[in-house]
């Protein structure tokens, strides 16, 4: 009997001591590990397939490199990305040509693939023809930095790598530093290309061959997935591996669930909480809150400028006199983000040649009403205001407010909420005449901005715009080589843009990063996640 | 056993006459994803320079080039030969989503349905004791604040409570915490797969992530059972047998289990086949705030983004299940109630 209730006792007291010795071993694990939650979710591995999320780019920067990437500075106190700032990543060095024509990568001689192969100048040029030749999303990318046939790669030795540039372009290198470019292991995916897919697209899909700074553990399509630390991966800026052991990235669809867990303290980081949340946490002041406004992205609303009554530029005009935007701007964001709009324009004239850029409107009905009757209607009319449902959460208290200010300069406004899908449907078609949208631009030059979104018979022309002018100015300023020149060539731009008003820009939402207090280094990225290899634990 | 066969028999011919319906089911759905406004195509080349050329690829990878008539008689094809086609959203095969993810909805739906069943049969037999009573009163109300109270807000408030203030449960992101190790998948129902794997701590891990959000979803069907259970018990324990076992001195529990509660289960379980049938389908919302990686969040994020194929998979499975638990439900009205044929 005694001997027994000892057994049991030191049993007991065994537990314990495991589970005990268990707790520090788990804990230690868990601060070197990065977990992430999101609303969205990664669903491929190459971010050049076709429906690729904003999730997946970002993991995708984690498991491949590329041959360069962009600095970083500070803007107001917070890291962001430096778009003037090209480094190194597989490369050691570049030269540019005087003729700006040429391009000489040095590849950095220690870089290896993660199945432990040198990279080398193969590779790279296997990557680059992959992304200008195969049906991708690089094609369209690439094409912006005047890369467009696999003619334009050369590989010299081993080592060095040529781009050659039909123009001078200055968005070609940073062309090579967003998120498609990857570079890949050739011979791996060469061994697993197949007749009719010579590049390998869907084997990439569910498998990595990169030489990136975290090896994929595993990966859930839609839930999970969970990375390792490339321990032999330098191409961080102190030349070591990244922080982190592990990340895992986790799709959380709830918002609320998001909050909870950041602070509870079971997720490390997150930044697509509800601006209502992020403002409740920040005045709790337990956790970490980066709000960086997304500078590269602007949300407008905007109006179908091909068909009545907003072809005519008064109705355009009037609108844009008869939003409430203070009011708009805290009941969708609750101010979080920069504002577009009451500038003061002394002389009529733009005062930056940045774009996105405020404007000198505000809530003017005497204004607004003046405009409606010069466009020969006085008594207003009747028009639809759409949004689609993944934005609702902003889209509609800034709908009713449109709605209710435009009721009184007598536009009868009807709210339409359409489902994501349809959403992008109808603006391609242009069918939506009045609608609120946004736009980002990777590569947030003055000229890429008017090029992408103010031209052309495609989506992203929300307003559906065909100014003459603009158009010409926007492609010449593209390959303007004097910066004084390329500066007045954008104040031109931006002042068209106001006169005609093809759509209204609103805002520039915050990004919102929210973290546990021991996370540092996080970096607003082009591509509006976070790059893991950024962040660190105190 | 020679009744087991006829019934096993008789199964396979209702589940054989339901075929036509389940085809009609698949043309129906086809068409109508096709019909409604919103093209995949467009919505899936997003990337920041997609223009028309990869609306063309897109379109053309979906098979959307083709006339309508000729995409249905494709999609029959493979349907036929097990292929339900493939997801754009998560990049995979539509059936291997749908063999990840109904484990998971039935594994959540089933449980649900036992703790509302639990719960809710007592409850309504108590009610039907004493009519009028305090007692009745009360389940009265608990059923209304049941309800009248939507799951995500119930989940929430559930969620706010024991995770977020007591710290009780587990923070509720899918079936399993991330940092434990997941059992050989056999069943793929995680409670089932942890017993056979031998490993009790991660049995437990995913009991405790399992029993908030069946918890939910138990609140929300109790009404309409217990609700069902207390009116048929009512006429039950009115009619003339019960007073016949009451005259003949029988004890209480004897008339209220074995003559009025196995008379008036047939109802009982009659809803809660149907109730099962709409939770699988109808949870989203539950899945939603617990991040629980089922069908129904997966159909609803595919419809959002017009993702054809898995929703046309996704109805396919639901119009299965609902004919193999209406089968079900038959077979067991044979046990509660030997008249009753299939």
């Amino acid at each position: 009997m005694r001997s027994g209730y000892c057994r049991a006792l030191s049993g007991v007291v065994a537990v314990l001591a495991l589970v005990l010795a268990a707790q520090p071993v788990r804990a230690q694990s868990r601060a070197e590990t990065l977990r992430y939650v999101t609303g969205a979710s990664v669903n491929t591995l190459d971010p050049n397939v076709p429906g690729s999320t904003r999730e997946s780019f970002a993991v995708s920067l984690s498991t491949y490199d590329r041959l360069v990437s962009f600095g970083r500075k500070q803007l107001n106190g917070k890291w962001v990305f430096d778009l003037d700032k090209i480094n190194g990543e597989l490369a050691e060095s570049y030269d540019v040509s005087p003729d700006k024509l040429k391009i000489t990568f040095h590849l950095r001689k220690d870089a290896k693939f993660q199945d432990g192969t040198p990279v080398t100048a193969e590779d790279v040029k296997w990557s680059l023809d992959r992304a200008v030749t195969a049906p991708i999303l690089g094609k369209a990318q690439l094409l912006t930095g005047s890369m467009t046939s696999a003619d334009q790669f050369r590989v010299i030795d081993p080592l060095t790598f040529e781009v050659t540039l039909p123009k001078p372009d200055k968005l070609a290198l940073p062309n090579l530093a967003t998120v498609y470019p990857i570079i890949i292991n050739s011979k791996v995916a060469k061994a697993n290309a197949t007749a009719e897919d010579p590049w390998a697209i869907a084997w990439l899909k569910e498998h990595t061959a990169g030489s990136g700074a975290y090896v994929i553990e595993s990966f859930k399509p839609g839930e999970q997935v969970i990375m390792k630390r490339n321990e032999a991966w330098n191409r961080g800026t102190p030349e070591k591996s990244a922080f982190f052991k592990r990340v895992i990235v986790q799709s959380v669809p709830e918002p609320a669930t998001r909050a909870n867990l950041v602070e509870r303290g079971d997720a490390d980081i997150t930044v697509d909480l509800q601006a209502s949340d992020v403002q409740s946490l920040e005045s709790k002041g337990t956790l970490k809150v980066i709000s960086t406004p997304q500078y590269n992205a602007v949300t407008f609303i905007s109006m179908n400028n091909a068909i009545p009554p907003f072809d005519n530029i008064n109705v355009r005009r009037a609108i844009a006199y008869a939003l409430p935007y203070d009011d708009m701007f805290k009941a969708a964001l609750f101010g979080r983000g920069t504002p577009l709009f009451g500038a003061t324009w002394a002389d009529g004239k733009p005062t930056t040649s940045a774009y996105p850029f405020p404007q000198p409107v505000t809530l003017d009905l005497d204004k607004a009403r003046a405009f409606l009757k010069a466009a020969g209607m006085p008594d207003g009319f009747s028009t639809t205001f759409s949004f689609n449902v993944g934005q609702a959460s902003t889209a509609e208290p800034m709908a009713a407010l449109v709605k209710e200010s435009l009721a009184r300069i007598g536009i009868k406004v009807d709210i339409q909420k359409l489902p994501d899908a349809q959403m992008s449907t109808q603006i391609n078609e242009k069918k939506l005449p009045f609608f609120t949208e946004g736009i980002v631009a990777w590569l947030p030059s003055n000229d890429y901005f008017y090029r992408n979104f103010y031209t052309g018979d495609q989506r992203w022309n929300y307003s559906g715009i065909k100014d003459p002018e603009l158009i010409a100015i926007a492609q010449a300023a593209r390959f303007e080589p004097d910066k004084a020149k390329y500066e007045e060539d954008a104040l031109k731009l931006n002042a068209i843009h106001f006169a005609i008003m093809p759509q209204i820009p609103l805002w520039q939402p915050n990004q919102d990063a929210v973290m546990a207090p021991s996370i540092e280094g996080y970096t607003y990225q082009f591509h509006r996640q976070v790059d893991y290899r950024d962040l660190s634990r105190k | 056993m020679k009744g087991f066969g006829v019934t096993v028999l008789r199964a396979a011919r209702r589940f054989m006459s339901s075929l036509p319906a389940l085809f009609g089911v698949l043309v129906f759905t086809f068409l109508l994803m096709r019909v409604l406004p919103g093209d995949p195509a467009v919505f899936f080349a997003s990337g920041p320079n997609a223009g028309k050329e990869e609306i063309e690829v897109i379109r053309k990878q979906m098979g959307l080039d083709k006339p309508v008539p000729e995409q249905l008689l494709l999609y029959l094809y493979d349907v036929g030969r097990g292929n339900l086609g493939r997801s754009l959203m998560t990049g995979q095969a539509v059936t291997k989503d749908l063999r990840e993810r109904l484990p998971a909805s039935l594994e959540l739906t089933l449980t649900a349905l036992l703790i509302a069943l639990v719960s809710a049969v007592p409850l309504g037999v108590l009610a039907a004791l004493k009519p009028g009573s305090f007692v009745d009163h009360g389940v009265r109300l608990f059923c209304a604040l049941g309800v009248c109270v939507p799951t995500f807000v119930s989940g929430l408030l559930l969620i706010y409570v024991f995770y977020y203030l007591l710290g009780l449960a587990p923070d509720p992101t899918g079936r399993i915490d991330v940092f434990t190790s997941l059992p050989p998948s056999r069943t793929g129902f995680l409670m089932i797969d942890f017993l056979l794997a031998g490993d009790l701590d991660g049995w437990w891990a995913a009991f405790r992530q399992l029993i908030l959000p069946a918890a939910t979803m138990a609140l929300f069907v109790i009404a309409p059972l217990a609700r069902i259970t207390r009116a048929s018990m009512l006429v039950s324990l009115g009619s003339d047998f019960v007073r016949t076992a009451r005259s003949v001195g029988l004890s209480g529990w004897h008339i209220v289990v074995t003559y009025a509660l196995r008379n008036a289960i047939l109802p009982v379980i009659t809803i809660a086949g149907i109730v099962f049938s709409t939770m699988l389908g109808a949870n989203v919302l539950v899945e939603k705030v617990y991040s629980w990686p089922g069908v129904a969040s997966y159909a609803l994020d595919a419809l959002l983004s017009s993702d054809y194929a898995p929703v046309q998979g996704f109805v396919l499975l639901m119009a299965s299940v609902f004919v193999v638990v209406n089968l079900l439900v038959d077979v067991l009205y044979g046990i509660a109630d030997p008249r009753v044929s299939i």
